[in-house]
C-alpha cells in the first residue's frame, strides 16, 4: 500500500468531519483490516431506511471501498450481495448517478452526502436504470409485492442492539 | 480621510478577545472607549475574589459569575450601544472551531497558559485570521502580531522550558534559597505526605538504628501510635542532623564549598514544644488548618528564626497527621494549602540555616514555591492598549507597521516600552510551515502511550489526536468513539511500535493529526536502540520541532519546581498572565530576559546566538557587558539558538 497520500489526507478530512457532526442514526468508521489495524481506505456504514417509508425500521450495512484515486474517483459502495432493490446489482453494488465517476461524481461531494443520497435511492428508485431483475419488475410490475418484500427486507435488518 | 478609514475599520471590525482576565477587562473596556462595535469574549472562569484588586469590571458582589458575562454588563454600562457576546466556555471547546473563528477580522489573546495560546495560535493559522497575542508577568509584558504568511506564528519560536536544577544541587549543596524550597517540596513534603510510590531522592536511612527497635524499616513510616511530636523530631533529625553529618563525610564535596552544619532538633528546641505551649489541646477551625494560627505567629512577611521554624516544622507535620491524616499518601504541593506552604518555608528554612543561607518569609518562600510573579495592574492596562493599536493597524491592513512590543521593567536608553519589527515565519516551523519532524525511537521498546503522552500530548500540544500510519488508524480519542472503537485504541495503547497493526518501524512516516486546531504534522521515525537516561528521559528524541534548548547544567533532572502542582503541561511561554491574585511562571524565577543587541536585529542575518544566549541566561551579570553604546533590546522569550535563520520581515 503506498501512502495515499491525497487519498489518506481527505480520508482523515472525512473521517473528522464525521465524527464531529453526521445524521441521526447513520454510522461510518474504518474497517478492521486483517491485521487488526483500521483502516481508512474502507468504511463501514449503516444506513437507516427514512421513517414514513417502507424501508422504516431498517438497518442497512453498507461497505465503502476508497481507492488510491480518490476523491478523483468515488468510492464502490456495496450492500450484501442478493439486496433487494431495483439500483443494486446482484453483488450488492449500488448503481447511483452520483457514484458514476462519468456522471454526477464531484470529488467534493462527501461520505455524509453519499450516504443520504443513497438513504433517498432506497425510497425513490430508478426504474431508468435497473441493476437487478427481481427488484425491477416487481417495482414496475407488482408494486404490492414489491412492497412487503421491502418491508420483510427491513426486517432482517434489524438496529444492531 | 486617514481618520474617516480609521474609524471605518474600528466600526466595521468584528473582533473575538479570547480571555477576560486581568489583560482582558482592561482590553475591553478599551476597545469599547475606541469605538468598537462588536466585540465576542470567550473566557470560561468566573470570578474570584482575588482577582477584583486589578479586573476593575468586577465587584465583589459579581464573585462566583461568569467573566465573560459580568465583563460585558460592567461595559453596556458605559457603552451601551455596542454589541458584547460573551461565551462563558473553554476556547478549546470543539463549537470554537474553524468556521467560528473565520467569522472574525482579528482575534486578541489575553490568555494565562501555553496551551490555550497554541490552540487558538493553530486556529486563527486555518481560518486564516490575524491574532494580536499577549501576556504579562508583574512588570514585564509582550504584544505580539501574528498573521499567516507575513509574520511569524506563536510557535515559530521555542518556548522556555520550565527551570530545573541539578538533581544533585538539590540533594547535597544547595546554594540557593530556592534550592532548599524546591528541596522542601519535591523531595521533603512528598516523601513523607505524596504517593509513596513515586521515585524519591531523598536520603533515607532504611535501618534507623537511632529509634526505636520496632522502627527497623523506613525511617519516615509513622507506626501509628508514636507520639506525633517525637516522630516529628525523628524527621527532623533525619534530614537536618544525620543525612548533613553524612554528606559531611564525604570531604570531597567541600573542598571547594562552605560546609554545611548539621541541626539536631534538641539543640534548638530541648523542651517538647507540649510543654511549652499550653495551645496544643485547642481544636478551633483556624489552628488545625495552620501551624502559624495554632503557635500565634501572624505576619507571613516575617522572616522567623531557627527556633521558630523549628515549631512550625514540627506543629505543621503534627497536624497534618491529626486533622489530614486521610489525604497523607495523596498530597501535592499546592499553593493554596496554608499547611503545606508553613511545612514547605520552615523545612527550606531549616535547611537554609544548615547552609548558611539566607533565611526567608513564608510570604516569600510561598512566591518561590508556587512560581508566583505578582501581577502589576498598570502593565495589563499598558499591554491591553498596545494590543488595540496593534489591532487597528491589522484592521487597516497596515502591514508595514505592525510591530511586537516588548514592556520593561527598568528603562532601556530611558525606553520602557521596547517596539521590535517582527519576523518572517520561520520556514522551519512545523505549525505554519507544515514541516515534517523526525523522531528518534526506540519501536522495539517504546509503547504507543508513550509516543501520545510525551510527544503528540506533552510537545505538540494536542487535545484530540489522530495518530495515522498510510491510511490505517491508530488511535483517536473522543466522546462520540463507539466502545469497540476505544477497546481497539486502547489496546493499541499498550503495544510497542513494531507490533502495531501495521507495524510502526524505521523509515515508517506517522500523521497526527488534531480533531478541532486543523493542525497536522508528518513524524518520520528512526528506529534507535539506546538513549542516554540523564540526557534523553523522555527515552526518544523529536526534532525539526522548535524547542527551547536545554539548561547548560550537567546532570539534569526533572526536579522542577511547579511540575508537582501542575496537572497541565508545566510549559508556559516566558511571559503570562494568570487570573489569579499573583501571576505564575512555571520556570520558577522570574526570566531574565533574553538580551539581544539592536545591531544583531539589524543587520538580521547570521548571527550565531546559541552561545551568548547560554551566556546570558547563566549569568545575568554578564548581561552588561562591553559595547554599553549600543541599544539593549531584552527579549522576553528564550531565544532560539539557531538565531541565523530568521530574519526581520521587509
Amino acid at each position: 500500500m503506498s501512502g495515499g497520500g491525497i487519498a489518506r489526507g481527505r480520508l482523515a478530512e472525512e473521517r473528522k468531519s464525521w465524527r464531529k457532526n453526521h445524521p441521526h442514526g447513520f454510522v461510518a468508521k474504518p474497517d478492521n483490516a486483517q491485521d487488526g489495524s483500521l483502516d481508512l481506505m474502507v468504511w463501514k456504514c449503516i444506513i437507516p431506511g427514512k421513517p414514513g417509508t417502507d424501508w422504516e425500521g431498517g438497518f442497512f450495512p453498507l461497505t465503502l471501498h476508497f481507492s488510491e484515486d480518490y476523491p478523483s474517483k468515488p468510492p464502490k459502495c456495496k450492500f450484501p450481495p442478493g439486496f433487494f432493490h431495483p439500483n443494486v446489482y446482484p453483488s450488492g453494488t449500488v448503481c447511483l448517478s452520483i457514484l458514476n465517476e462519468d456522471y454526477g461524481w464531484r470529488p467534493a461531494i462527501t461520505v455524509k452526502q453519499i450516504l443520504v443520497g443513497i438513504q433517498d435511492l432506497l425510497d425513490q428508485p430508478n426504474p431508468a436504470d435497473p441493476a437487478q431483475t427481481d427488484g425491477y419488475q416487481l417495482f414496475v410490475q407488482d408494486p404490492t409485492e414489491y412492497r412487503r418484500k421491502v418491508r420483510q427486507q427491513a426486517k432482517q435488518y434489524p438496529p444492531a442492539l | 480621510m486617514a481618520s474617516l478609514q480609521h474609524s471605518q475599520a474600528i466600526k466595521g471590525a468584528k473582533v473575538l478577545m479570547v480571555g477576560a482576565g486581568g489583560i482582558g477587562c482592561e482590553l475591553l473596556k478599551t476597545l469599547a472607549l475606541s469605538d468598537f462595535q462588536d466585540i465576542h469574549i470567550i473566557d470560561m472562569d468566573t470570578i474570584e475574589v482575588s482577582n477584583l484588586n486589578r479586573q476593575f469590571l468586577f465587584r465583589q458582589s459579581h464573585v462566583g459569575q461568569s467573566k465573560a458575562k459580568v465583563a460585558r454588563d460592567a461595559v453596556l454600562r458605559f457603552r451601551p450601544h455596542i454589541n458584547i457576546t460573551p461565551y462563558h466556555a473553554n476556547a478549546k471547546d470543539s463549537n470554537f472551531n474553524v468556521d467560528f473563528f473565520k467569522q472574525f477580522n482579528v482575534v486578541l489573546n489575553g490568555l494565562d497558559n501555553l496551551d490555550a495560546r497554541r490552540h487558538v495560535n493553530r486556529l486563527c493559522l486555518a481560518a486564516e485570521v490575524p491574532l494580536v497575542e499577549s501576556g504579562t508577568t508583574g512588570f514585564l509584558g509582550q504584544v505580539t502580531v501574528h498573521v499567516k504568511g507575513k509574520t511569524e506564528c506563536y510557535e515559530c519560536q521555542p518556548k522556555p522550558a520550565p527551570k530545573t536544577y541539578p538533581v544533585c544541587t538539590i540533594t547535597s549543596t544547595p546554594s540557593k534559597f530556592v534550592h532548599c524550597v524546591v528541596w522542601a517540596k519535591d523531595l521533603l513534603f512528598a516523601k513523607l505526605f505524596g504517593d509513596k510510590n513515586q521515585d524519591n531522592d531523598l536520603n533515607v536511612r532504611s535501618n534507623d538504628a537511632a529509634r526505636s527497635p520496632e522502627h527497623a524499616g523506613d525511617a519516615f513510616e509513622w507506626s501509628g501510635n508514636e507520639d506525633l511530636e517525637q516522630y516529628g523530631r525523628g524527621i527532623y533529625d533525619h534530614v537536618f542532623g544525620y543525612n548533613i553529618e553524612r554528606a559531611l563525610s564525604n570531604e570531597e564535596t567541600w573542598k571547594n564549598r562552605n560546609k554545611p552544619r548539621p541541626i539536631y532538633c534538641r539543640d534548638v528546641l530541648p523542651d517538647r514544644m507540649t510543654q511549652q505551649n499550653g495551645n496544643v489541646d485547642k481544636t478551633d477551625d483556624l489552628s488545625s488548618a495552620s501551624a502559624m494560627a495554632s503557635l500565634g505567629l501572624k505576619n507571613p512577611q516575617d522572616i522567623w528564626c531557627l527556633m521558630e521554624n523549628t515549631k512550625v516544622f514540627l506543629e505543621a507535620l503534627k497536624l497534618f497527621f491529626t486533622n489530614r491524616r486521610k489525604e497523607i499518601g495523596n498530597l501535592s504541593f499546592d499553593k493554596d494549602d496554608q499547611l503545606a506552604v508553613e511545612f514547605v518555608t520552615a523545612a527550606a528554612n531549616i535547611r537554609a540555616a544548615s547552609f548558611n543561607i539566607p533565611l526567608h518569609s513564608l510570604f516569600e518562600a510561598k512566591g518561590i514555591a508556587g512560581n508566583i510573579v505578582h501581577a502589576v495592574a498598570t502593565t495589563n492596562a499598558i499591554v491591553a492598549g498596545l494590543i488595540v493599536i496593534e489591532a487597528i493597524k491589522v484592521l487597516k491592513k497596515d502591514t508595514e507597521s505592525y510591530r511586537m512590543t516588548y514592556c520593561l521593567e527598568h528603562p532601556s536608553k530611558k525606553m520602557l516600552l521596547m517596539p521590535v519589527e517582527p519576523f518572517e515565519p520561520n520556514k522551519s516551523c512545523c505549525v505554519c510551515s507544515k514541516t515534517p519532524l523526525s523522531l528518534e525511537i526506540n519501536t522495539h521498546r517504546s509503547k504507543l502511550r508513550d509516543f501520545v503522552e510525551k510527544i503528540v500530548k506533552a510537545k505538540l500540544g494536542m487535545n484530540s489526536p489522530l495518530i495515522m500510519h498510510a491510511t490505517a488508524l491508530l488511535y483517536e480519542v473522543g466522546d462520540d468513539l463507539e466502545e469497540n472503537e476505544i477497546a481497539n485504541y486502547t489496546a493499541n495503547l499498550e503495544k510497542v511500535l513494531s507490533e502495531l497493526p501495521p507495524p510502526v518501524i524505521d523509515g515508517t512516516v506517522l500523521t497526527v493529526e488534531d480533531l478541532q486546531q486543523e493542525f497536522t504534522c508528518n513524524i518520520h521515525i528512526k528506529h534507535r536502540e539506546e538513549f542516554d537516561e540523564e540526557k534523553e528521559p523522555d527515552g526518544m528524541v523529536l526534532s525539526g520541532w522548535t524547542q527551547a534548548p536545554p539548561e547548560k547544567k550537567d546532570g539534569k533532572t526533572s526536579i522542577g519546581n511547579g511540575a508537582s502542582t501542575s496537572k497541565s503541561l508545566p510549559t508556559k511561554l516566558g511571559i503570562t498572565e494568570i487570573d489569579n491574585e499573583v501571576k505564575e511562571i512555571s520556570d520558577g524565577t522570574v526570566s531574565p530576559g533574553m538580551k539581544r543587541k539592536l545591531s544583531e536585529f539589524s543587520d538580521g542575518s547570521t548571527v550565531d546566538q546559541s552561545s551568548d544566549v547560554d551566556e546570558t541566561r547563566n549569568n545575568k551579570k554578564t548581561q552588561k557587558h562591553d559595547d554599553d553604546d549600543d541599544l539593549d533590546l531584552v527579549m522576553l522569550d528564550h531565544w532560539d539558538s539557531n538565531m541565523s535563520e530568521k530574519q526581520r520581515s521587509p
